[in-house]
């Protein structure tokens, strides 16, 4: 901690000086008005709907200086700096005429608004940039050194930085933080934050036990190394990714993306830069070289929604998910709400209208069309299939190099395919479920301005019905020249993948495929379906040695069976780049203006060197002068583990936003994330656990309910109900029925009958087996159309759209859940058993351990008092009925102490202390 | 409380209430709320915006009864959501010149420019299905596809040209019930329920009832609650198994033990607020007594066996079958009960002619005559009841079909039917204020096309939240930095079928 060592000395001279300034300018009369904390909140709140990005009446607008400033449509000058009384803005604030004074129809500003006002125009109207936009300095820490000139040294409770920020807002309040919580306490709230459950036992013991004076430093660098880390920190980001396990739409389909939910907890396990685990999941596939990881990285934005309902519109929900990419990645990443830019320029931040839709041009080129089969998915492969995969890589590197990268490409993502659902112009044809391109005899259909030039080879996959059909390409018109007549014979309905060598054509054309079988007498019957296209260049090497084999690898992983699929985002090559145009108001049928990738202007340009792509996107993202990204994260690392951002609104720290509580606290922590803990995430959640701040007992006392209800200084720890996903987890850690097993495909714990019920789907809820069951929340499926119930009780999300934060709600159907679901009476039976296996005999003991269990404390005497009651009452009913033995322990050789023990493990589980961090 | 004090403050606060948008309330209020559960904030910062009342922690219910905007004519509604879209023009929309036309090629006129979901090429023409009649005083046309429903035809107001800009079910549900054709807005009902509360501290506010085997296409989300806290979301009853997910006790644990056991959890919790005087604690006691409460009046109001043999037979209910009839009766119940919002969905009318099921001619008549008698007799026995006045039932689906016969994928169907269509469709309202027979909005001689009183989805939820006693431009949430309400940037209350 560097700031401890500096001498005492230098912050009593540093004091002084900045005590003397602070007085100072408190006196002088005419100090300069603050843009930004006094001018901008009274344009907001009196100014900008009518004069704002949205509306600009009478051609004013209040947005930027330099529009603020130009003359109106009245000819004159709203604004001239240094010049209140002739400035037009001024002058209609005094007038009497109801139609001419502002604001329009509503009351008058108050003479000391209007005060400031004309004070700020004399000063030169200085415009200010919005705090959140301003780049991230370095903050010099608050002095808060006691007594005459700091004599005193630090207050004794100031653990490090973090709470020096936090006394300095303390003291102004006149507020006394808390002591440290309890040893337990802050052993179970440390854990459920940092690891989302209750420690391991021996974790947990050896702190207890230990006397050292860094125990629980040891224990929280512990706690950063545990696998679990990982699964917790990537429960947070499934709700910013909108992860799920279906497609959304409809039916609702299933879909593969887990491994990208299994790559999150690898990137936090090994605390990758935040820096660059944005930018793998933003733009890793245009990394060189990049690899498998990199690839399922940009995962994180193939969760938007697919839309398989037969006669959807496909570039409508291409286009869909293209604006939720945006929408996202401002959102989720950098705090920002730039979903209204869509169709307006941003109402009160300096965004501009055609602004989004040059952000949106970094999207727009990516593969995806929403296809039924998710193009392009990244295929590993497994088994034989893998080991084919790296022969044919191995034999390519040494004998075909120049060739290496795209066939290797083409055999794991099936890029870039030509989608047969592109195309248009159909006759005796159809879109078939608008998914695939289908014909019937004389067929026809178009495929708009391709470039073939150089390549002489296509591969094309398909089902056919009939024998004997043929399928012609024909360049610019369907009469136009044929390229290529090709035998087209009766695949029995099974989709294949087909290869003929074609001459080469030069330059853009229209393309047209037309399909012919005389075998089809009835006019609609189809003969043929197509899947995509892809044209490429014969496999090489042909005089080599090893060529027939590696022909033979290539071959057959075009029908590799043993792979995990993943749906990644690849970009357009140069052929089938599009275009990207302004939507006007936002509709994406109604095309303005094209333009060219860029982002905001007043967020500064992109880094010099940086391509005009995502990945030159997602370089001005984590560059250190993004304003937002940095300030972003650690808002949110505070929010997960103090329950409230430092600006509460995690989802917009724009001007609309909450204002932040300790702005400058917010600042230091983003300059820490960047400069000195080096983009890690680890050291940045460390520094803020290790603060006494964090550390604090979470009781209220009196002043702090008066003062401070909520919170918002922290002269207490925090004090929040758990996630629904730490919820669960903790139930069956505690019961003993935890699965440890991490990754792979979703799990389907117990689920009630009957919550599945999507249309045209058969898919049905099957129970997991072998302790899959009982695996952590954030690896249970999720249908977007029916998420699973006890997450959504506790306020998870249906992972439609990104959901920046959740809102904690209290209600009777959570009660009712934990009451009374399957997965909680398990829980509850596991308990009763696993403490009676510890303690067999002494129901007070029995009751203890299940309270020590839960809590790592012993149980107080009240407590015990109330579960004894409740244990003699069920003793006493269950030993009149047997059957109600059997039923609620599940175990036909209980006896009413058992099932007694049960309703007590269940009690346990439902209160509020145990729900809630304390 | 007693009635007349909770009527005095009612009013007391609807004339503060008029200036205050929900957007002042949750700006002003919300503020800073951190890490507090919102449950607890609703009551602590009240609809007026005053600050100083954080001290009442006791009575923390995010869904206590509010009043809305301004005094509404219905307290409550029931929206009968036909999924899959039936067709205006077997029921409604009398066209005897489509009958000349049965079998003729479509102009090109019609499909110029034009998209439909199946239709591909030139369609053939389809004329009515049914036999029309005009019925009661109003003279509305009404098919004999619904002959109960055509004795109380002077009870409705038809909205004859709605018209909607999504042609897929999934998309066209979400635009009628959230506002947005894409996933993530708050349903209308969550709208209401946040808007309003509940008036029964026992059942929620918001409750939804399936019928026709199938969620609807658009799944949850069409009750889900957005962007809204989550507890506003609709509570599915269901047609198996509890009626509400979680509602019985475990086998093995009866009302004495479950009594027990709450009791011992809140002693507990007791015991915690004591410690750590966390209002959060006494919030979640109360939740617990509720879950309880919940637990018998919920079986008891789903209940239908102990109704009258003369409503099953009006109805025609069976108990314990599952059925939309049951839900319908269902409805009235819980309405009469005080909850805000019912809605229903029942699957099956897509009617595109691939199969006898989905036939104009065979499976949609089969689907009316499901329906025909339980919606007359909910409007009768909510009139005979006094409700209906206060009780607004809207009946509709997500978009029309086509005046042509679908040719998917330009073949010949074996069964008639038609496509999806958004230019024209008829919805109805009634009851909760609505003018009684009255029929809004015209169609073309063929159905085609909507030529005057166009409305939208937006118009219908505008109208709907008028009728409860909202501006819709006013009832509003920020999230992700910006306001959204349901109508979005449109809507308009669509007056000339207000009473």
């Amino acid at each position: 901690m560097r700031f401890l060592k500096i001498p005492a000395s230098y912050w009593m001279v540093v004091g002084s000086i900045m005590g003397v300034a602070i007085i100072s300018s408190y006196f002088v009369s005419n100090k300069k008005v603050d843009f930004n904390t006094e001018v901008k909140p009274l344009l907001n709140k009196k100014c900008i709907t009518c004069h704002g990005g949205v509306k600009r009446q009478s051609g004013f607008s209040l947005l930027f200086r330099n529009d603020a400033l130009a003359i109106n449509k009245s000819g004159k000058v709203a604004i001239i700096p240094g010049d209140a009384d002739n400035s037009e803005m001024i002058k209609r604030l005094y007038l009497k005429d109801p139609e001419e004074r502002m604001p329009y129809k509503h009351p008058p500003l108050s003479n000391d608004e209007i005060a400031l006002l004309k004070k700020w125009i004399n000063q030169g109207a200085a415009w200010g940039n919005h705090w959140a936009y301003t780049p991230v300095q370095e903050t010099p820490l608050p002095n808060i050194e006691q007594g005459p000139f700091g004599l005193f040294g630090k207050p004794a409770w100031i653990k490090n930085n973090v709470d020096a920020f936090i006394y300095e807002k303390l003291k102004e309040e006149k507020l006394t933080p808390s002591a440290m919580a309890d040893k337990a306490t802050l052993l179970r709230r440390v854990s459920l934050d940092l690891i989302g459950m209750p420690a391991p036992h021996a974790i947990a013991q050896q702190f207890l036990e230990s006397t050292s004076s860094n125990a629980y430093e040891k224990l929280v660098d512990t706690l950063l190394t545990l696998p679990t880390y990982g699964e917790k920190w990537t429960s947070m980001w499934l709700d910013m990714a909108r992860y799920a396990d279906t497609k959304g739409f409809e039916k609702d389909d299933g879909r593969n993306i887990w491994r990208y939910r299994d790559w999150l907890i690898d990137a936090f396990n090994t605390d990758k830069p935040y820096n660059i685990f944005l930018t793998e999941q933003l733009a890793g596939d245009l990394l060189p070289n990049p690899t498998d990881a990199q690839y399922i990285a940009t995962a994180f934005h193939r969760n938007t929604l697919t839309n398989d309902e037969g006669g959807s519109d496909n570039e409508e929900f291409r286009t869909a998910a293209v604006i939720d990419r945006v929408n996202t990645t401002w959102v989720s990443l950098m705090g920002t709400s730039f979903a209204c830019v869509q169709c307006h320029s941003h109402p009160y931040d300096p965004f501009r209208h055609e602004e989004y839709y040059k952000f949106l041009a970094f999207f727009n080129n990516s593969r995806d069309e929403d296809t039924w089969a998710e193009y392009p998915v990244l295929k590993e492969f497994h088994n034989t299939d893998s080991t084919r995969f790296t022969a044919l890589q191995k034999w390519l590197h040494s004998n075909a190099p120049n060739q290496e990268k795209e066939i290797t490409q083409f055999i794991k993502t099936g890029q870039p395919a030509i989608n047969s659902l592109v195309a248009d112009e159909i006759k005796n044809g159809a879109l078939a479920d608008t998914k695939w391109l289908q014909f019937r005899n004389n067929g026809s259909a178009r495929i708009k301005n391709i470039d073939l030039t150089g390549f002489t080879q296509l591969y094309y996959r398909y089902i056919s019905w009939k024998s004997g059909g043929q399928f012609q390409i024909h360049v610019d018109s369907a009469k136009g020249a044929i390229v290529k007549n090709i035998a087209i014979g009766d695949s029995k309905g099974a989709w294949k993948i087909a290869n003929i060598t074609i001459p080469q054509t030069k330059g853009k054309h229209h393309f047209y495929i037309t399909y012919h079988n005389n075998k089809i007498n009835n006019p609609d019957e189809s003969g043929v379906q197509f899947d995509w296209f892809h044209f490429t260049n014969p496999f090489p090497g042909k005089e080599l040695a090893g060529y027939q084999t590696a022909l033979q690898n290539f071959d057959s992983l075009l029908y590799a069976q043993q792979y995990t699929a993943t749906p990644i985002m690849m970009e357009n090559p140069f052929n089938l780049a599009r275009t990207t145009n302004v939507f006007e108001r936002g509709n994406w049928l109604v095309k303005g203006q094209e333009v060219i990738a860029d982002v905001p202007a007043s967020l500064g340009g992109l880094p010099p060197g940086a391509p005009r792509n995502r990945l030159g996107m997602a370089m001005w993202l984590t560059d250190k002068k993004n304003p937002l990204t940095s300030r972003t994260i650690v808002n949110r690392i505070w929010e997960q583990l103090f329950g409230q951002g430092i600006a509460e609104t995690l989802e917009d720290l724009g001007t609309q936003g909450i204002a932040p509580t300790h702005e400058a606290l917010l600042n230091y922590l983003a300059y820490q994330l960047m400069h000195q803990h080096q983009w890690s995430l680890k050291k940045t959640i460390k520094e803020l656990v290790m603060s006494a701040t964090y550390q604090q007992d979470s009781k209220f006392n009196k002043e702090a309910v008066l003062k401070d209800p909520f919170n918002k200084f922290y002269a207490r720890g925090p004090r929040i109900r758990l996630s629904a996903e730490q919820i669960r987890d903790q139930a069956l850690w505690v019961s003993g029925l935890l699965s440890e097993k991490m990754y792979g495909p979703s799990v389907m714990p117990y689920q009630p009958e009957g919550v599945w019920k999507s249309p045209y789907n058969g898919a049905t809820w099957n129970l997991s087996k072998e302790g899959n069951q009982y695996r952590r929340a954030l690896y249970t499926y999720v249908k977007r159309s029916a998420p699973y119930p006890s997450m959504i009780s506790f306020d998870g999300t249906s992972r439609e759209v990104c959901t920046v934060r959740r809102i904690r709600t209290n209600t009777p159907l959570q009660a009712l859940n934990l009451l009374n679901d399957s997965v909680y009476i398990e829980a509850a039976q596991q308990l009763a058993r696993r403490i009676k296996n510890m303690v067999p005999e002494n129901v007070s003991k029995q009751i203890g351990k299940g309270y020590e269990l839960a809590f790592n404390q012993s149980i107080s005497p009240e407590k015990q008092k109330v579960f004894e009651k409740l244990y003699r009452t069920a003793f006493a009913k269950y030993s009149q009925d047997s059957l109600q033995i059997q039923q609620i322990t599940g175990d036909k050789k209980a006896g009413p102490s058992g099932a007694a023990l049960v309703l007590v493990a269940t009690a346990l589980l439902n209160t509020d202390e145990f729900l809630t961090k304390n | 409380m007693s009635k007349d004090n909770k009527k005095i403050i009612k009013e007391a606060t609807i004339a503060t209430t008029e200036q205050i948008t929900r957007k002042y309330f949750f700006k002003e209020c919300f503020s800073g709320m951190g890490a507090m559960a919102l449950g607890s904030m609703l009551q602590g910062c009240d609809w007026l915006g005053n600050k100083d009342s954080f001290n009442n922690f006791t009575n923390t219910n995010p869904l206590m009864a509010r009043a809305p905007h301004f005094i509404g004519k219905a307290k409550s509604v029931i929206y009968l959501h036909m999924a899959g879209a039936p067709s205006q023009l077997e029921l409604f929309d009398f066209k005897p010149d489509l009958l000349k036309l049965d079998g003729q090629d479509c102009p090109q006129s019609l499909l110029e420019g034009k998209k439909f979901a199946f239709i591909r090429g030139v369609p053939k023409m389809l004329g009515p299905q049914a036999v029309f009649k005009q019925r009661g005083q109003s003279g509305a046309w009404i098919s004999d596809n619904l002959p109960h429903l055509a004795t109380v035809a002077d009870e409705i107001s038809f909205l004859k040209a709605v018209q909607t800009d999504q042609f897929n079910h999934g998309p066209a549900q979400l635009l009628m019930h959230t506002g947005s054709p894409r996933l993530g807005r708050p349903s209308i009902g969550s709208w209401v329920t946040y808007g309003l509360g509940s008036e029964n501290s026992n059942l929620p506010g918001f409750m939804v009832l399936t019928s026709g085997g199938n969620n609807p296409d658009a799944g949850k989300s069409v009750w889900g609650s957005g962007f809204l806290p989550s507890v506003y979301q609709g509570v599915q009853c269901r047609n198996e198994g509890d009626p509400v997910l979680f509602l019985k006790d475990p086998a093995g644990i009866d009302r004495d033990l479950r009594k027990a056991s709450i009791d011992a959890i809140n002693e507990a919790n007791q015991l915690t607020y004591n410690e750590f005087q966390d209002p959060e604690i006494v919030a979640r006691m109360a939740q617990y007594e509720m879950a309880f409460k919940m637990q018998i009046s919920v079986p008891d109001v789903m209940n239908i066996n102990d109704e009258p043999a003369y409503i099953h037979e009006m109805y025609g209910t069976e108990p314990g079958k599952a059925s939309f009839a049951n839900n319908v009766l269902l409805a009235r119940k819980l309405v009469e009960k005080g909850v805000r919002f019912v809605q229903l969905f029942d699957w099956g009318w897509d009617s595109h002619g691939t199969d006898g099921t989905t036939a104009v001619d065979i499976g949609l008549v089969n689907k009316c005559r499901n329906i025909d008698k339980p919606i007359t007799a909910l409007l009768l026995d909510l009139k005979q009841r006094g409700l209906l006045d206060e009780t607004l039932v809207v009946w509709g689906g997500e978009f029309g079909r086509t005046p042509m016969q679908e040719n998917r994928d330009g073949k010949t169907m074996p069964f008639k039917g038609r496509d999806h269509h958004t230019e024209a469709f008829t919805t109805w309202m009634a009851g909760g204020g609505i003018k009684q027979g009255s029929s809004f909005g015209e169609t073309d001689e063929i159905g085609y096309s909507a030529i005057s009183g166009k409305v939208t989805a937006h118009d219908m939820q505008a109208t709907i939240l008028n009728q409860l006693g909202f501006d819709h431009e006013k009832l509003t949430y920020t999230s992700q930095g910006r306001q959204f309400r349901l109508t979005d940037v449109h809507g308009r209350v669509i007056n000339e079928i207000i009473a």
